[in-house]
């Protein structure tokens, strides 16, 4: 396991004669910040996900801006000019209402990226809160706790994701709700873990010997040693939730017109196989890419941050 | 060793009686009305209401869920109400197409996955590790649905080397039921022809479906391998002059097995999960495919009773690599 | 067991070589003769003729049962089948049919007066699928065997209607029936899967949601219309899912014909050699359905409004030209039909008039329209919709729903949403078949989410039922139309055509507009062999 050392130093230097740089307080973890960065750009594919995911979050800031048809993406319909391929004027064709896919692949990213967020976010919280209860409390909280995450995590997660959104009807709200209610169990184990480890560690001891809180004692010394871990597979579950989503607009369930989502694009386009085969083309690769990029950047996050686990 | 064994199998009965529950109160949350589909659009309040009493569904909730929970425990999932048929009749008769697909892709999993894995082990950190890499975390970021279009695109539609979808073409009678896998069945009953052609259908599914599960055998056949080759004894075989080779194939390869094993066990049940997708592209009649369709229309004890199936399969491999692992490693036992 | 496996993977690898793919050569010929294939989306969980009766469903089922009656042509009559004549009493209220007396079904035993009556009785007692149609004015009890081959239906009112049903009710054999009875279910259970019918067909290969088989019989009491040379060994129903899949194994020769294209494939396939498209005008109505009790559209002049908004070319184009606007709540091909004048087309002018006019005059509401899910055509009106009204300045949410949720909120004013797009096929070739859409007591049906209230409607519609007179029923008909249009309970949309994609060798398709979309006649196909 992994002790990081920066988080336990203690912030009060005692013979503090002339006020420190900011430099020189924080010189040990600029130099492991160093490292890290060394590290992680000598990785091709390191820097290939993370060239990825800076392109796909620029996308998602600023495509609505750069695109030549920003009207595509709220419905505007151009009968006339319906499944075209692709040209100089529509760069990725056009879809069957004549809008230009190109643009709705471009603004496709925010909403990637709100569900991408939304469901991380989401689990990770519940997760990690339980996680942190259930390892730090034990007992029959714990046994409560992790009984339920067990059963969740014994069900795979599509069919279970499939059955809550075919219950609570389509669209982009339930999927994310239904992709949240399956996600957290994993974060859950992964903190408990790692909680119950850390919580045996002397300098937890000694926290609590000198009077510190409990909750203080989660926040100040729990939570960041279970940082590495969660960075990593947050970083993962980005691309995988965002997959997810897509393969549930795919099987129908997703977001509703006009708002551009690649899986419920693709949903529609394949209907018009083969001989309009740009249609499905582009928004699968931008799945494609955003969720290889998000996984290299995991992957590479893991070698650094928790090396240990990466040959796991 | 037994005691651990009995542990094991009640946890399981408990967490199936968990899943049913928690799948079934999910889906049956909504104010969706299955009655009134299989009704037919004309139907007035009184035949809509006949069907629903004919399957209990005028009952309040907490009484259907006795009755679900009361049928289950004697084996039986319901009845669909779109179908009419038993669900786990209907089940049963989806599942081998389901595990024949998976079947496959695991074995593809296995021989490219296995002797990738071996080579970026030996080759750590060369530019070979560095393509698996990239390859293997592809392999988990490809979208099943949309990659299995591009393939029919090139190979059944292109090229025509291949079908687009099903599992036999039309005109071919299955071979007599035997395990209900085409590909045992016909060369049991010495079709040929009859094996071919299963084989040409399956080809394309089964690789979507192995693209993940490859990605995870190749990854821990390469983390293991590098540690079995860091290990005294390779090392010490290798002072003693036997080959690179050899000491590959022979002694890294059987110990890092294990493991790799194992995860072949825990991708199992994975693997049944994502059918849900590859079988609605490529038209595969299984429990996949049977699940997306009762959920489309709103016909939900199917959908909790695939999920209860899947999740069983899931829990039984988890639960054979526990015990595998307790046999093999006795301090495990006391988890 | 495992050694013979092995050796036989060991066979089956020399003759992988020998036995490649090779493409399926047009029909599949059997030893009996040539099998027609159909490619089609949907498949048939209940084959029981009186429990389901959606369009695949009863595509298999008019193909191994007969009715009293049966549709045939374009425009669509009723033609004697089992019954070779019939008559009604003055009252209307009592109708005698003269059954054939050569019919038989498949195991034999002849068609008789009693098989008629218990296959009514089954249908109205069981009270599903077709009931609904005859429940209120028949009852099992008014069902009675005047001899072997005759037979006497005694209504409770005077039902004009009436016969323009009876193509649906298909004859059972009531020995086989009872036979496999399980605890009083009337043999539901067996019917499932099994037929127990007279039709030109019995059952073949049945393997649930991936083909179902019909074999031709042999001796069908009725012949062949092809003729016995010609006819085909059987028909193959084969599920295909993907549109994509459909197109690819047509243009290899795998199947005969398909149904269910996107309005795009059959522009593009018909260009391909050997194949030709079935295009027929249909008697489907789409219509965008207001909720005229509650909420925005409780208000006409916003209804005015947007169906004056309404793009209605786009709702063509959206069929590639394969479809023709609605000129009245009734389609064309039914009797009655007329063009109501004035019925609104695109006029921006006009609908900002009413929007003027209307509660809201500058817009700036949000109004859902629903459209069942995975329906592909309903979803792109809903953008042509949203594309429309934006000059109004409404903004509309589309929203997908599942068939049954849908239905559920629109069985009530309170959850009915604003619009909500649904097609409609008649059943029948009587116009009350959608006259009586509009009829109070139809509230809560899916057809009549617009809770449209007109008492004066009500009344003609009534009038006209049960009326045996055509020509003042054809002047109530105008009339309700008319008044229909007027009070826009509705976007009035288009009426799509039915199409299919069919080999050309494949021959004797006939188009009648009363089956439902995708249906087709199996009974007068045939290949034609060069």
């Amino acid at each position: 396991m992994t002790a990081a050392p920066m988080n336990t130093q203690i912030d009060t230097p005692a013979e503090a004669s002339r006020p420190l740089t900011f430099r020189e307080r924080h010189a040990s973890q600029i130099r492991q910040w160093r490292l890290y960065a060394h590290m992680f750009r000598k990785s091709f594919s390191s820097m290939l996900g993370l060239t990825l995911v800076v392109l796909f979050l620029l996308l998602a800031a600023f495509g609505p801006l750069i695109v030549p048809y920003p009207e595509a993406a709220s419905g505007a319909i151009n009968m006339s000019a319906k499944l075209q391929p692709p040209s100089s004027t529509y760069w990725f064709g056009t879809d069957e209402m004549g809008a230009d896919i190109f643009s709705r692949v471009i603004i496709g990213a925010r909403t990637s990226l709100w569900i991408g967020v939304v469901i991380t976010g989401l689990a990770a919280i519940v997760g990690i809160t339980l996680g942190i209860i259930a390892g730090y409390r034990g007992g029959w909280v714990r046994a409560v706790i992790m009984r339920i995450t067990e059963l969740f995590l014994a069900v795979p997660g599509l069919a279970l994701a499939l059955a809550i959104v075919a219950a609570l009807g389509p669209g982009i709200t339930n999927c994310v709700l239904a992709l949240a209610i399956v996600w957290w169990p994993g974060y859950v184990r992964l903190v408990e873990a790692k909680t119950l480890s850390i919580k045996e560690e002397l300098f937890i001891e000694s926290a609590r010997s000198i009077g510190a809180k409990t909750p203080w004692i989660l926040w100040h010394h729990i939570l960041p040693n279970c940082m590495s871990p969660i960075i990593v597979k947050m970083s993962m579950d980005m691309g995988m939730a965002i997959l997810s989503a897509a393969s549930l607009g795919f099987i129908g369930l997703g977001a509703q017109p006009p708002s551009p989502e690649w899986g419920s694009m693709i949903s529609v386009a394949r209907t018009y196989m083969p001989d309009w085969w740009w249609y499905s083309l582009f928004p699968g690769a931008a799945i494609f890419l955003t969720v290889l990029g998000f996984n290299l950047l995991g992957d590479g996050l893991r070698d650094i941050l928790d090396p240990r686990s990466r040959d796991r | 060793m037994l005691t651990f064994a009995f542990r094991k199998i009640l946890t399981l009965l408990g967490t199936m009686i968990g899943i049913a529950a928690l799948t079934f109160v999910i889906t049956n949350i909504a104010p969706g009305d299955p009655a009134r589909l299989v009704a037919g659009p004309n139907a007035t309040e009184d035949m809509v209401a006949t069907i629903r009493s004919e399957y209990g569904l005028d009952k309040s909730l907490p009484e259907q869920f006795i009755v679900y929970m009361g049928d289950l425990v004697r084996g039986d999932l319901g009845t669909s109400i779109v179908t009419t048929r038993p669900v786990l009749e209907e089940v049963m008769r989806y599942a081998p197409a389901t595990l024949e697909l998976v079947f496959v892709a695991m074995f593809l999993g296995i021989v490219i996955g296995v002797p990738l894995g071996m080579l970026s082990a030996v080759y750590k950190d060369g530019p070979l590790d560095q393509v698996t890499r990239i390859f293997s975390i592809s392999g988990v970021a490809l979208p099943a649905f949309w990659f299995g279009i591009i393939l029919q695109l090139m190979f059944a539609v292109d090229l025509e080397w291949l079908p687009v979808s099903g599992r036999l073409p039309l005109v071919t009678r299955p071979p007599e039921f035997v395990t209900g896998l085409l590909l045992v069945d016909s060369l049991i009953a010495g079709k040929f022809s009859t094996f071919w052609v299963s084989l040409q259908h399956i080809i394309l599914p089964a690789i979507v479906l192995s693209f993940p599960c490859l990605a995870s055998i190749l990854r821990v056949n390469r983390a293991e391998m590098i540690e079995v080759l860091q290990s005294d004894y390779i090392v010490a075989a290798r002072a003693h002059g036997i080959s690179s080779f050899r000491i590959v194939a022979l002694y890294a390869l059987k110990n890092a097995m294990l493991p790799t094993l194992a995860m072949i066990g825990l991708r199992f049940g994975w693997m049944l999960g994502s059918t849900v997708l590859v079988e609605t592209v490529f038209d595969w009649p299984g429990i996949g495919l049977y699940a997306v369709s009762s959920a489309l229309s709103s016909d939900f004890k199917p959908v909790v009773g695939v999920t209860l199936m899947i999740g069983f399969f899931f829990i039984v491999a988890n639960t054979l690599v526990d015990l595998a692992y307790a046999w093999i490693d006795p301090r495990l036992r006391k988890a | 067991m495992l050694g013979k496996i092995i050796r036989n993977i060991a066979i089956a690898g020399l003759l992988a070589s020998s036995v490649l793919a090779t493409p399926a050569g047009a029909f599949e010929r059997t030893d009996k003769g040539n099998v027609i294939v159909f490619g089609g989306r949907q498949a048939i969980p209940v084959l029981d003729p009186h429990i389901r009766y959606d369009w695949s469903t009863r595509m298999m089922q008019q193909a191994v049962y007969d009715g009293l009656v049966k549709y045939e042509g374009d425009p669509a009559e009723i033609k004697p089948w089992l019954a070779e004549k019939w008559e009604t009493s003055e009252d209307g209220k009592t109708w005698t049919f003269h059954l054939v007396k050569n019919a038989k079904f498949h195991n034999g035993d002849p068609v008789n007066a009693e098989a008629v009556r218990y296959s009514f009785e089954r249908g109205l007692k069981l009270n599903k699928g077709v009931a609904w149609m005859l429940k209120d004015f028949l009852a099992p009890e008014g069902i009675s065997v005047v001899d072997d081959y005759t037979v006497k239906f005694e209504l409770k009112g005077p039902y004009t209607p009436f016969l323009s049903f009876l193509p649906w009710w298909y004859i059972v054999n009531p020995a086989q029936v009872k036979a496999h009875e399980v605890d009083g279910d009337y043999g539901q259970k067996w019917l499932t899967d099994n037929e127990a019918g007279s039709g030109p067909f019995k059952l073949g290969r049945w393997e649930p949601n991936v083909l179902y088989e019909a074999e031709a019989v042999t001796d069908y009491w009725k012949g062949w219309p092809q003729g016995e040379a010609n006819r085909p060994a059987g028909v193959i129903f084969k599920i295909i899912r993907e549109p994509a899949a459909q197109k690819a194994a047509l243009q290899r020769g795998e199947v005969d014909i398909v149904e269910g294209l996107t309005p795009d494939d059959y522009v593009q396939i018909a260009r391909a050699k050997g194949i030709a498209i079935e295009d027929h005008k249909g008697m489907t109505t789409f219509g965008i359905k207001f909720n005229t009790q509650q909420g925005p559209t409780a208000d006409i002049n916003l209804r005015k409004a947007i169906a004056y908004a309404m793009d209605y070319d786009a709702l063509i184009q959206v069929y590639n030209g394969a479809a023709s606007l609605e000129t009245s709540p009734i389609p064309d091909a039914m009797r009655g039909h007329i063009d109501v004048p004035g019925i609104p087309r695109k006029d921006l002018a006009k609908a900002k008039e009413y929007l003027a006019k209307s509660g809201y005059p500058n817009g700036g509401i949000t109004l859902p329209y629903v459209h069942v899910a995975g329906l592909e055509e309903a979803r792109r009106i809903g953008l042509v919709l949203l594309d429309s009204l934006k000059p109004l300045n409404i903004n509309v949410e589309i929203k997908p729903e599942q068939w049954p949720n849908m239905v559920a909120n629109g069985s009530k004013v309170e959850t009915s949403p604003s619009m909500t797009s649904v097609y409609t096929t008649p059943v029948s070739t009587d116009p009350d078949a959608v006259a009586y859409q509009y009829h109070k007591n139809s509230w809560g049906q899916y057809f009549a989410m617009m809770f449209y209230d007109n008492p004066k409607v009500t009344e003609m519609i009534d009038k006209a039922r049960s009326s045996s007179n055509w020509d003042e029923r054809a002047k109530l008909y105008a009339d309700i139309q008319t008044q229909i249009v007027a009070d826009q309970p509705e976007v009035f949309g288009m009426l799509q055509n039915r199409r299919w994609a069919r080999r050309d060798y494949l021959q004797g398709f006939q188009f009648s507009p009363v089956r439902f979309t995708g249906e087709v006649d199996l009974y007068p196909l045939w290949v034609k062999s060069e």
